[in-house]
């Protein structure tokens, strides 16, 4: 008898004492999850490298892609957003101060507050290389910094016209695939970066990606080498071609993401398919050391770390409590009317309580 | 008598019911004549809030009140217009029973003195008969109530309208001879802000009358009922202090209610004197000349009750006059209680000297109060000096006012 019920006890005991043992074990799953990406901060680098008023939408691409990582929680001193020409207040632009990227004006990507770094002329190959270097000049304000480290994930979007190989900046120069996989060598050699998504929008734009060949990259293209990248719907008004068809659809499958979202890389290449794009989008993952699948969109779109970390809070520890009224204590009320009956039956007397009675 | 009084109970809700409805209750509750830092609503406010959130009330500058307020305040936060009209209204009537009681005194010592002769013959115009001082109670609860001092501080909802109902409270309570009532009342007064501290001698003086022992410190007797009354006091006193620590929990409320009256840290302009003084005092001289001042509050007490021993109903309305003069933040709600008792002594008006000009120098300083404030703040066409010109000349105003009914005597 007294044997069964040592044995109950021991066993309440251990269960009693086990469950926070689960629980932190469900704490440290989830919390193992969380780190497994190894990212801490996030960095976006985005570059419109066209200029003109019958290029506008390779700077609506570019304010597309902004507008969503900035949606996604990246903050402006996290983005260095590069235009080369100024579309919104363009003389040629019948809505100034306006970009829009779906017809019939239904979206301005250009907003509020838009943070441009290097604008106009400023976009170059040298700076664009710089930038990514971190070769700048000590002058260079920090919004025109990419100040990225090793546990940095960093987005790259790259739009305007290219061709096998290279890509035009500004009309005047360009840029090779060859330097740029330098570039990203560079960065690796000096652990500017954890993981690096590439995106470019150009024609044969896959090309541009053919020669990387440092490790965690992963790279994404609108069309193939031999192929154009086409642009999407003019609009009437406005007068050109609003966007390119890849970033287009890039934008459409964006705005369904939010920063909990698990939407991973797998879908992001599904972006676009021929039938859409009438390009074929490339993707080079073979460089990259996670499985695509595991990868979030949000590790290079968004910057949820806090979110999750929120998340993860609010798991493990109770709800915050909620504010409460203050109430005076009990002892308080309980001693101060004690007092006044008693002082008032002292005035009155006692005696008068046998008549109440 | 209670028709009368009802109605201008009724006159006076109506009154102020108005103006709580009106634009002017804004403006009126943020001028700094009618509210001062001690009892101004918004503050009151600000420190609910604060323990909503959890924090002391007292952390930072703003709340000045004592625990006891916070209690009141704390069930009836959403009906303060109805609380400050009732306090209006408690006072009221506190001071019309206690005027009718000290008729009823005064009349059967005047009934006494007749009979024994004590009067010379060129007196006899000075006696007072049924019929004039019939009326005397309800011109009282007019004065008060209907006084546009009162009104504004009633509207402005400052907490001064309370104080004066726990002072109004302790006159009626000390009157009928309820010594245990009064002590304790005065403790509640004192609680609230120490200056009526000096009423325990009036009302001391007034109970030795009453029971009929003389002031005579070689008496035992004078010692044994003094030391009874103190009892009742200082031990009402420690009671209502160790509540409010058990409120909050704390005895953080000392130095922000007490520290903060006596040692003057807020230099907002009113109607008294300090605020200029202290604001070009060198911090050297700071601590000096606060004592000289709080002194000077409490130091009249003496003579006073020296000279007016035979009349501590009057030495009572003495000192609160002087307690709204010289205290640390007055404002017109304190001028209100003791200029409500002016009609007590209307039969011996003939022999103040200087009523006109002592009467037109109050009108014209309540006038020019806002007058200046705007030129000195808005217009930045006069400066401080001139505030604290009117400043000064209300108070001398007041002195001189206490001067003449001084003649009383």
């Amino acid at each position: 008898m007294d044997y069964y019920n040592l044995l109950t006890t021991c066993a309440f005991i251990h269960l009693l004492v086990s469950i926070p043992y689960a629980y932190s074990n469900y704490v440290e799953n989830k919390a193992g999850q969380f780190f497994s990406s190894g990212h801490t901060n996030n960095w976006a680098v985005l570059v419109c490298t066209s200029r003109f008023w019958f290029n506008y939408r390779h700077v609506a691409n570019t304010l597309s892609v902004y507008r969503s990582v900035k949606r996604l929680g990246i903050p402006d001193s996290h983005i260095v957003l590069m235009l080369a020409d100024d579309m919104a207040c363009n003389y040629r632009n019948p809505k100034p101060a306006t970009v829009f990227s779906h017809k019939n004006m239904e979206l301005n990507v250009y907003g509020d507050d838009v943070e441009v770094d290097y604008r106009g002329y400023e976009v170059t190959v040298e700076n664009f290389l710089r930038v990514l270097t971190g070769r700048l000049p000590p002058s260079t304000p920090r919004s025109k910094r990419l100040l990225s480290d090793d546990r940095s994930n960093i987005l790259i979007y790259l739009t305007g016209h290219g061709g096998n190989g290279f890509l035009k900046f500004q009309d005047s120069e360009e840029i090779s695939n060859m330097e740029l996989a330098d570039a990203f060598e560079q960065m690796w050699q000096k652990r500017r970066y954890n993981e690096l998504l590439f995106i470019i929008d150009t024609c044969q734009g896959a090309s541009m990606y053919e020669r990387f060949y440092s490790p965690n990259l992963m790279a994404l293209a609108s069309s193939q080498v031999g192929e154009d990248s086409l642009s999407h719907q003019p609009d009437l008004a406005i007068g050109v071609h609003l966007m390119d068809k890849y970033t287009f659809y890039l934008l459409e499958f964006l705005e369904e993401v939010h920063p909990a979202s698990q939407a991973n890389m797998n879908d992001l290449f599904k972006v676009c398919p021929q039938s859409q794009c009438v390009s074929t989008p490339g993707h080079r993952t073979d460089l990259f050391q996670r499985n695509p699948g595991s990868v979030l969109i949000t590790d290079f779109f968004g910057s949820v770390l806090l979110h999750d970390m929120k998340q993860l809070v609010a798991d493990v520890s109770s709800q915050k409590p909620k504010q409460k009224d203050w109430h005076p204590p009990d002892g308080f009320i309980l001693g101060l009317w004690t007092l006044i009956l008693l002082v008032f039956f002292q005035t009155y007397g006692i005696k008068h309580l046998k008549h109440i009675f | 008598m209670a028709a009368p009084l009802t109605l201008l109970l009724i006159v006076a809700v109506t009154i102020r019911a108005v103006l709580f409805r009106s634009s002017w209750a804004e403006l009126i509750s943020e001028r700094v004549e009618v509210v001062s830092p001690l009892n101004a609503w918004k503050r009151v406010v600000e420190g609910l809030a604060l323990l909503d959130l959890g924090v002391s009330p007292y952390s930072g500058d703003v709340f000045h009140e004592t625990p006891f307020m916070i209690y009141l305040f704390h069930f009836v936060v959403d009906y303060a217009e109805i609380v400050f009209m009732v306090t209006d209204g408690i006072t009221a009537v506190a001071l019309y029973l206690s005027i009718q009681t000290y008729n009823k005194n005064v009349f059967r010592k005047q009934k006494y003195a007749l009979e024994s002769d004590r009067y010379p013959a060129d007196c006899l115009e000075l006696l007072r008969s049924p019929k004039e001082m019939f009326y005397i109670p309800l011109k009282v609860a007019m004065f008060y109530l209907l006084n546009p001092f009162t009104i504004l501080s009633c509207v402005a909802k400052s907490t001064c309208g309370l104080n004066n109902a726990i002072i109004a409270l302790f006159i009626l309570c000390t009157l009928k001879g309820s010594a245990l009532l009064s002590g304790i009342l005065l403790a509640l007064a004192t609680y609230q802000s120490i200056y009526p501290l000096t009423l325990f001698a009036p009302a001391l003086l007034f109970f030795l009358q009453r029971l009929y022992i003389p002031v005579n410190l070689r008496r035992s007797s004078f010692w044994f009922f003094t030391l009874q009354y103190a009892f009742i006091y200082v031990g009402s006193l420690v009671v209502i202090t160790g509540l409010s620590f058990f409120l909050l929990g704390s005895w953080d409320f000392i130095p922000s209610v007490y520290g903060f009256i006596f040692s003057v840290p807020d230099l907002t302009p009113n109607i008294g004197l300090f605020w200029y003084f202290f604001a070009e005092m060198f911090e050297h001289f700071r601590l000096f000349f606060i004592c000289v001042f709080q002194i000077n509050v409490f130091f009249y007490t003496i003579p006073l009750s020296i000279k007016l021993k035979e009349h501590p109903v009057f030495l009572i309305f003495m000192q609160i006059a002087i307690i709204s003069i010289f205290k640390s933040y007055p404002t017109v709600g304190d001028v209100a209680l003791y200029m409500a008792f002016l009609p007590a002594w209307s039969h011996l008006y003939r022999f103040l000297r200087n009523i006109f000009l002592v009467s037109c120098v109050l009108l014209a300083c309540s006038a020019l109060f806002p007058v200046l404030w705007h030129l000195w703040i808005y217009a930045g066409s006069a400066n401080s000096n001139f505030y604290y010109a009117i400043t000064l000349l209300f108070n001398f105003g007041q002195v001189k006012s206490l001067n003449l009914i001084s003649h009383f005597t």
